[in-house]
């Protein structure tokens, strides 16, 4: 009896805890940021916050996940039905979130007009599906090709190269000069950075994966097999590796040991952070047109952002929800004035993008220019876009690593991707 | 009348205590046996039970990201699944890693079981020390593997550039053969220390008057190991064996460190599969269906260990 009263008395103690435990005060706002868990971004994030947290006294609880992780823990939280007041997302997720159940229309929020009198179209677009605005942008930019001076001047060369010959030849005179060097990071390892590396340059070699109707193109014509083949003689003659994806490609860069890679504008922060030399490696980064196949061609990159989504219970909020009050300061100009630059991004709101601090920053200036027309990813605004970059990604990789040949690998490419189609909703 | 004449041997009517119940001792023994089992029961049910009955269910509905509720479709699932070349790869990527893990770990633990076994000054310090694979959360492990095959900066390159055996560095897991080899070596560096307490808590149960008797009839140490250490060490063996193939079949965290199942689908077992499909395309119902099947490779050698166990009790 003694012994039933102590456990006793111990239940009642731990849901005493338990419950004054749930009755503390959560936050007004929870927050999922991949940016948040990202060494050289978390301080400007939490910058936000307590700008937030100062003008509106709300408070946000921030829950970082890294990228790699972001979708699979928003898609686990909807099924628990936990999910965030506002979660960050890149641009290319937001059609796999469309029939997630609780995701704002944002138009219904704030108004349709009154969001395109604030923000730029282009950036606005990346957030909309069909006459929806699922998500607002945060910041925007391309993915494209970045140069490293003090390796391209070690090797030699001192004009960047404008066509897909010159640039063979550059890496060439890279691999020749700079000795332990990777003269193309090209992404070999994972599917989703393949994926960006061989649109690009499929793009460029003139052919389409995947068109508006959702027909698979990709092994259609010899433009999908050249772009491989080309792909394949760089890592043939050394002039890429395997084992390599966005984050090695920044490090080696950063470390002098690559002179190419695409990336988003931000890589400009990742290199500061991993050489070690902060601002002053500025002076190395060079923004380049991607090379084309012929001069007078359209040099080929990819639209870019961070969207910001909102999640109400039955997918309706006003605009004085804490939530909706959190969206807004992010997009503010006081927001877009720091937060867009820190990253080494473009701001997405007409205001921001006309600050002088903007149009003064060289480097955003001759990343747009070298952007060209950014074109919308091909695979990702489609509801199965995680099937198709794992069969993309898988084929690249296996014709790269010498597996199967490029015809081979792309004729597979088409037929995997016909079956994935199938039965597939373009969700904008 | 004789006092044994009082002695009667048939049952009374009258109770022992008023205080008795119907079935007495044992049946207030098996409550409490009961109600100390109820915790571990409630959180079986809880964590492993449901889950299982939840996943088995899904496997007969379509759950994907274009459905926000299941969707019952039958045996669909287990239809795609024999249509897709994929998941049958899986299964025979699954057989390879799991048939050399056992047999690599196997080898290597008992031989290090036997080292052991002999008495050596610090062979304490030295047991101690081949529990530290062990000990490591094993994606740790498999981040130091990682390092250690890597193209650039690894040891592995380093050290056979230094003997000259190569001439430049290998990409060692970007090659189907050099992926499967790296994480069939990190797991039997994980799984050593396991096998050999076992098969060393084995040797130590061992007769020693039996082997010296061995030893002056003129046996070798190979005849020794083949008619006396073995046969003693079967029953061990045999756990171990079964043990070792129910833990290879369910590994995914090293292998999804060190290679996430590539390149290309080279180490993509059926865990990796199965997490493919559920975490990253979606496929919750298919992916449920391929871990059914998973679960039924796992039944025969669970049923052999469990079989061993009762038998043993």
């Amino acid at each position: 009896m003694k012994n039933f009263k102590s456990m006793a008395s111990a239940v009642v103690i731990a849901a005493g805890l338990g419950l004054s435990g749930q009755a503390a005060q959560a936050a007004d706002v929870s927050f999922m940021s991949f940016s948040y868990a990202e060494e050289a971004a978390k301080p400007s994030v939490e910058a936000l916050l307590k700008g937030f947290e100062a003008q509106t006294k709300l408070s946000v609880e921030p829950l970082g996940y890294a990228w790699g992780d972001m979708q699979k823990n928003i898609f686990l939280r909807a099924r628990s039905k936990t999910l965030p007041g506002v979660a960050q997302l890149s641009e290319r997720w937001l059609p796999s979130f469309a029939n997630v159940a609780g995701l704002v229309d944002l138009n219904e929020v704030y108004g349709k007009d009154k969001l395109a009198e604030i923000f730029a179209p282009d950036a606005l677009a990346m957030g909309q599906i069909g006459s929806k605005q699922y998500a607002l942008p945060l910041i925007s930019g391309s993915i494209g090709l970045i140069g490293n001076k003090a390796v391209l001047e070690k090797a030699g060369i001192t004009k960047l190269p404008t066509t897909v010959d010159e640039f063979r030849t550059a890496l060439v005179a890279v691999r020749d000069k700079v000795p332990n060097s990777v003269p193309y990071t090209m992404a070999t390892k994972n599917n989703g950075s393949i994926l960006l590396d061989f649109m690009i340059w499929n793009w460029t070699f003139g052919g389409e994966i995947i068109d508006e109707q959702g027909k698979v193109k990709v092994g259609n014509g010899d433009a999908g097999k050249q772009a491989l083949s080309f792909m394949v003689g760089l890592m043939k003659d050394r002039l890429a590796a395997p084992e390599i994806d966005r984050p090695d490609a920044r490090r080696l860069v950063a470390q002098n040991a690559s002179a190419f890679f695409f990336d988003a504008p931000q890589a400009r922060t990742h290199l500061r952070s991993f050489s070690g030399q902060g601002a002053a490696f500025d002076a190395n980064v060079l923004p380049m047109p991607t090379p084309v196949t012929a001069n007078g061609k359209e040099p080929a990159s990819i639209q870019w952002g961070h969207l910001l989504v909102q999640f109400a219970a039955d997918g309706k909020a006003n605009a004085d929800a804490p939530a909706s009050k959190f969206i807004s300061y992010l997009t503010s100009d006081a927001a877009q004035a720091t937060f867009p630059l820190e990253q080494s991004a473009l701001p997405v709101t007409k205001s921001g993008r006309a600050n002088p601090k903007v149009t003064g920053d060289s480097f955003l200036a001759a990343w747009a220019k070298a952007a060209g027309k950014p074109k919308r990813n091909e695979v990702g605004i489609w509801s199965n876009a995680a099937e198709l970059t794992q069969v993309i990604g898988e084929e690249v990789q296996g014709a790269l690593l010498g597996q199967k040949s490029a015809d081979d690998a792309i004729q597979a490419m088409q037929k995997r991707l016909e079956t994935s189609m199938a039965n597939v909703n373009k969700q904008n | 009348m004789s006092l044994a004449a009082d002695i009667t041997t048939a049952p009374s009517s009258a109770r022992v205590s008023p205080h008795a119940v119907r079935g007495g001792l044992k049946a207030g023994q098996r409550r409490i046996g009961v109600l100390l089992l109820l915790p571990a029961a409630i959180a079986f049910g809880l964590v492993i039970l449901y889950p299982f009955l939840q996943a088995l269910a899904l496997s007969l509905f379509e759950y994907t990201l274009e459905t926000p509720a299941p969707r019952f479709t039958g045996l669909a699932n287990f239809a795609k699944i024999a249509a897709t070349p994929d998941v049958w790869q899986a299964f025979a990527t699954t057989a390879i890693y799991v048939f050399f893990t056992t047999t690599g770990t196997l080898i290597l633990g008992l031989a290090w079981a036997l080292i052991l076994n002999q008495p050596f000054r610090g062979r304490g310090l030295l047991r101690s020390m081949s529990l530290l694979p062990w000990v490591l959360p094993s994606t740790v492990s498999a981040f130091i593997w990682g390092w250690i095959f890597n193209s650039r900066y690894g040891v592995l390159n380093a050290l056979l550039l230094e003997l000259g055996f190569i001439d430049m560095p290998q990409a060692w897991l970007s090659t189907s053969t050099g992926a499967m080899i790296a994480v069939i070596i990190t797991k039997i560096w994980l799984s050593i220390p396991l096998f050999m307490a076992f098969f060393l808590a084995g040797l130590q149960n061992m007769d020693r008057e039996q082997v010296d008797a061995a030893r002056v009839d003129g046996a070798n140490n190979w005849a020794i190991l083949r008619d006396h250490v073995l046969p003693h060490l079967r029953p061990v063996l045999i756990v171990v064996v079964v043990l070792g193939v129910i833990g290879n079949l369910q590994q995914f965290d090293t292998i999804y460190a060190l290679t996430g199942g590539g390149p290309v689908r080279a180490t993509a077992v059926l865990s990796v599969e199965v997490y493919r499909r559920a975490f990253e395309q979606w496929d919750i119902g298919f992916a449920s269906a391929i871990g059914v099947l998973w679960v039924a490779t796992l039944l025969p050698p669970a049923f052999l260990y469990l079989r061993m166990l009762v038998k043993g009790a």
